[in-house]
């Protein structure tokens, strides 16, 4: 039975081009353990998933948010 | 053709906001300046890291945006790379990203 498709939440919430700098906007887009959720799961459109990806991985690049969350190395 | 570069840079936090803004100025001092060559520069001022950078669990951000030639790139990341204040850098193309709204407050700030 197909799930109703989950609309974009970044769509819906106007940006156009995802900021890595938005960490709080970024976090929503994580697994607990700091992996990048699946689109078919955040319901992400393609352009916008596409966006995400890079700017999560500039965010962790300048310790916005860690590679991996809860490892106390 | 000069290109809208959007930088951000980790300082030391030991260091004090006058010592950032004279770094700041003799890196921007490198770009050559047609006209009003550094746009925005933003503190953000001491933040703890998400992971530890250099043995620092905390650091000192910049925010800058900025117009320059791409010829002129090499020469500023090896200035950016031989100072020793500066954790870390990131240089990339300004993409006129917009913050989210939080849902508090709706100022995210439009950029061009």
């Amino acid at each position: 039975m197909a799930r109703p498709q989950k609309s974009c939440a970044i769509c819906e919430s106007g940006v156009r081009v995802v900021d890595f700098k938005d960490e709080r906007l970024l976090a929503r887009f994580l697994t607990e353990r700091g992996k990048i959720l699946p689109s078919r799961l955040s319901g992400t459109c393609a352009r916008h998933q596409r966006q995400l990806s890079t700017a999560i991985k500039r965010a962790r690049q300048i310790a916005l948010i860690p590679y991996i969350k809860g490892f106390a190395g | 053709m000069a290109r809208r570069y959007e930088a951000v840079y980790i300082f030391e936090s030991t260091l004090e906001e006058p010592a950032v803004t004279e770094k700041l100025t003799r890196f921007h001092a490198l770009i050559p300046q047609p006209g009003e060559a550094v746009v925005d520069v933003t503190h953000w001022g001491k933040r703890t890291l998400a992971y530890p950078v250099a043995g620092r669990e905390t650091g000192y951000y910049v925010v800058t945006k900025f117009e320059a030639s791409s010829e002129m790139l090499p020469e500023f990341e090896r200035a950016l790379k031989l100072d020793e204040g500066l954790l870390r850098h990131l240089v990339v193309l300004d993409e006129g990203a917009q913050m989210a709204p939080t849902p508090s407050a709706k100022d995210g700030e439009e950029e061009e």
